[in-house]
Formats: C-alpha cells, structure tokens, sequence
C-alpha cells in the first residue's frame, strides 16, 4: 500500500532544453539543422550548442556570410583577450596585444589553410577551398569564444602576479584547451563533408607548432620590451625562448614574496 | 498513468508535494479525459508554484537531498525567488562559518572573514559563469549559460548550507581552543589545528556538494561519461579560479604573528600556484 505515495516515473523529455541530448549529435536530418543563423549571439548558440547547424550553413551558397561572420567574431573575441593579456603590463602592451593576438592567429591560419585543403585533397575529397576555410574559420570562433570565456579568470592572475613565466603558462594552458575544442570542430566539420583528410593529425601538430611560434615570432605578448617585435637578430624557436625565460631571475614582486 | 505524467510533468515528482494517497487508483478512475485528472493537475501545479515563487525554506531539504527531478525542474525555469533564496543560504552559510574561523584570531578578522567566505563563492561562480556555459554543450550537456551558472550555484549552495551547519561547531571548538595571548608555541599549534580542521569541514561539504552536483548532470546527461566530463571541467575551473580568489583575499584564519587585515597589503603580488611551486621546490632542494 505504501507504494502508492511514491509518484509515477516521469518523461525526461518533459524539460525545456532536452538533455538527454548531447548538443554536438542531433540527428543528421535535423530540420533545426538547416535553420538560416542571424546575428553575432545566434553564431555563437551556433558555435557552441548547433555545430552541425553552422556546418550546414557553410555547405549552402551563401557561405561567405556565415564565414564572414564567424571572423568576425573571431577578430573581435582576438582583440578581447588580447586586452586582457595586455593588461598584465600596460601601457603599449594595451594596444599591441591585441593586434598582435588577431594578426598571430590569422596569419597562422592563412599559412596552414593551403596545406589544409591538400590533405582533405590527398584524402579523396572532394570539398572545396571555400569549405575548408569556413571549417577554419569555425575553428578560429570557437578557439577565441573560449578564450573570452577565459578572460575573466585570465584577468584576475594578470592583476595579482608580476611573473611573466606564470602568466604566460596560464595564458598558454587557455590556449591549448581552446586550441582542442577548435580543432575538434574542425574534425567534426570534416566528418559532416564525409571526408577525412589524409594525416589530419600531421596537419593539426603543425598548426599548433605554428601557433606555437606566434607567440615567440610576435613577442612581446605577455610582459614588455624596447622594440614592439624582435629584430632580425633576434629570431629564435619557441623552446628556446621558453627555456630562456624560465632561466630569468625571478621578478621584484616574486624575489618579495620569496624574501 | 502515462497521460497523467505527460499532463503533470515533472511537478508530479516533488516530493514536497503530498502526493495523493492511491493516486494510481484515482488515475485510473478518472480517464485521460476526466475533469477530475484536471482538477487534481491544477491542484498540484498550483502547490508547486505556491512554494516555487517564494522563499520556501523547505526548497534547502530538497538542495541538500539532492532529488534530481526537482532540481532538473529548478534548472528549466528562472524562479528569482529561488536564485535569491541560494543566494542568502550562500552568504549566510558561507558567512557563519567564515566568522567561526576568523573569531580564534580576533573578533574583527571574524567579520573580516563572513564577509570574504562569502565573496569567494560568489566571485568563483560568476568568473567561471562564461567558460563553464561554454564547457557544457561542448562536453555533451546541452544547458545554457544560464542553467549552467544555476547549477553552480546550487552545488555552492548545498556547500554553503553544510558549512552554515558546521560553523556552531567551529565556533565551539575555537572557543575551547588557547588563546592567541597563549604561549607563541601553543598559539601556532592552535593556528595549525583551527587550519586543518577547516580544511577538513570545508572538503566534506565540496564532496558533498559536487556528488549532488553529479547526480543532477547525471540525470541531464543522460549519459555517465557527459556528466563526468562536465563535472570534471567545471571543477577544474573553479578550483583553479577559487584556489586564486582565496589567495587575494587572504587571511582567513590569521597567522598568530602577523596583524588582523582585510587583505594584506602584497594580496596581489604573486599567485597561489606560484607559492606552491615554491613550496615543492624548497622542499625537494639539496
């Protein structure tokens, strides 16, 4: 008799938001899929919650909104978080730091999206360079959005360290995290186009090299220097100048702490 | 029975809601179309709402039980009532045992620290409100920025609400405990022991927290391994971040040696993860 008090078992499809769903795996022929997207905060919904809908959108003819959109977002995301890296030392770094944020992550972009398309190619594709680059620049959106994300908890350590090997590690450890949820974008991106390129994996190690190398071909990004970038005399791989860096004598504020 | 869930949803779940007695029978009786099913669905939507849009204290018993189908309920619909009740369960919770830590220092660091419990918690959820919204959805739970930081806040909130329980029994074990006037020696061990003891307290009420936080993801989910993912990102993130917060608003319990502040006065010069790398430095050199 006691078992009547307990109420019956209810639909879990009852709640709003459905989720019991992973957001990445609606059905392929999702009519929600195929919803046209408008404007800076549905790109971002897109992004995040409805890939497939944005990756459907980058298949239509009019792709070039959608790519132009979501560099859009990226620029501006770039410039955000640049800000908030400027921050740590101000002054010029308050304006170089973004610039630089947006033209490493672009200029990156630019010079792995040829050796991109030519292993989607080697693969048996049969996608085209615009797609390519829509995936890419998908990658760079969601890469930055996350970044944003970050900001805050980014700002928060720049006002409170005057370590650049810490802020940099930080700032690094963000990137890297963003870095994956990107390139898993752009995996799945290439999975919707039924097509794999041969040695994705080759391709995604040196896109992060490249990156990688931004850091140390632009610097200073985290900290200053007499020069906005290092001169001819100056180049070096990103390992040396990490291990560099970690040689340096520890800062004013550190040796204080340590005192 | 189907037809009487999928009328009802889940506001049938809430055990708060006196489930009628042979209600099964009732259901039966009156049909899917009876005026009866409808009297008793508005009925029970009308309690619901009833305790839904106040400062019902009994929604707390439901945080700290955990009951997933009223919490997956909470998270689906903005009840300001309700984020404005966690909200207070977080201050003063949080706050009381804060004070209990602070009081063995000095009865001013005592409401130092009630005010800075607090203000680690809340900033801790709205710094990591952005990327942990973010994390959810790309980790396999489709919930939006919003029902992401409500999440949080419940968990911080069932945390806040074991503390708050915790902070009369802190309180009297600082009472018995030396006195900072005591001998330097036995004042640090003092210090040591309040320290431990705290952690002690403060680690419960997270793990406890965060196994209620679960269940509810679980139930989301749909899946073990989404919800774990999930749980584990947002931890991370909080822990990192919190781990942070607490350095900058540092002391909390107050060195012996050292004066009764708000902050100190290098509160933003180095990071907590700086000091510990320190720390495991100098005790692994020659």
């Amino acid at each position: 008799m006691s078992d009547y008090n307990h109420p019956p078992p209810l639909p879990s499809a009852s709640l709003p938001f459905s989720p019991g769903q992973p957001a990445a795996r609606p059905p392929a022929d999702d009519p929600a899929d195929q919803q046209p997207i408008a404007g800076f905060v549905e790109t971002v919904e897109s992004l995040l919650r409805q890939p497939r809908r944005l990756m459907h959108q980058l298949r239509q003819p009019g792709r070039g909104h959608a790519i132009s959109a979501l560099l859009f977002m990226a620029i501006l995301c770039a410039l955000v978080y640049g800000l908030v890296v400027g921050t740590f030392s101000g002054g010029t770094q308050l304006w170089a730091a973004p610039v630089k944020t947006v033209v490493g992550l672009f200029f990156a972009a630019a010079i792995c999206l040829p050796s991109l398309y030519i292993f989607a190619c080697l693969g048996g594709s049969q996608v085209r360079l615009i797609e390519v680059a829509g995936l890419l620049a998908g990658l760079l959106a969601l890469l930055t959005v996350l970044l944003v994300g970050f900001a805050p908890v980014a700002w928060v350590f720049s006002q409170s360290t005057k370590s650049e090997v810490a802020m940099g590690a930080l700032h690094l450890g963000f990137f890297l995290v963003a870095t994956c949820f990107g390139l898993r974008f752009l995996l799945s991106g290439f999975t919707r186009l039924n097509t794999r390129p041969a040695g994705l994996s080759v391709w995604t190690l040196i896109f992060v090299l490249v990156l990688l190398q931004m850091t140390t071909a632009l610097r200073p990004l985290v900290g200053t220097a007499d020069t906005l970038l290092p001169g001819s005399k100056e180049k070096k791989f990103f390992l040396t100048h990490w291990s560099e860096c970690l040689r340096q004598p520890a800062p004013e504020g550190r040796q204080a702490l340590q005192r | 029975m189907s037809c009487l869930t999928s009328l009802t949803g889940r506001c049938f779940s809430s055990r708060w809601v006196s489930w009628p007695r042979h209600c099964s029978t009732r259901a039966g009786k009156f049909g899917a179309g009876g005026a009866g099913l409808h009297r008793l669905r508005d009925e029970l939507n009308l309690n619901v709402n009833s305790v839904a849009n106040t400062l019902d204290l009994r929604q707390i018993s439901i945080l700290l039980r955990g009951q997933v189908d009223d919490l997956s309920s909470w998270l689906a619909r903005a009840e300001p009532a309700r984020t404005a009740l966690q909200l207070t369960v977080i201050v003063i919770g949080s706050g009381l045992y804060g004070a209990a830590m602070g009081a063995w220092r000095a009865p001013l660091q005592a409401g130092f620290v009630a005010i800075k419990f607090p203000l680690v918690i809340l900033l801790t959820t709205f710094g990591t409100g952005m990327i942990n919204g973010m994390f959810a959805p790309l980790l396999g739970l489709n919930l939006s920025f919003r029902q992401s930081a409500r999440a949080v806040l419940m968990s911080f909130a069932i945390a806040s609400a074991i503390l708050g329980a915790f902070s009369p029994i802190l309180a009297f074990l600082v009472w018995n405990s030396p006195p900072l006037t005591d001998a330097p020696a036995n004042a640090t061990t003092t210090h040591a022991l309040i320290k431990l003891i705290s952690v002690v307290a403060i680690a419960f009420a997270g793990v406890a927290a965060n196994l209620r936080l679960y269940l509810l993801l679980r139930q989301l989910a749909g899946t073990t391994s989404a919800a774990r993912r999930v749980l584990c990102a947002w931890l991370a993130m909080n822990l990192f971040f919190g781990s942070q917060l607490v350095w900058i608003l540092r002391p909390f319990i107050g060195a012996p040696w050292l004066p009764v502040q708000f902050l100190r006065p290098n509160a933003f010069e180095g990071n907590f993860y700086e000091t510990v790398l320190r720390d495991v430095t100098q005790l692994l050199s020659p």
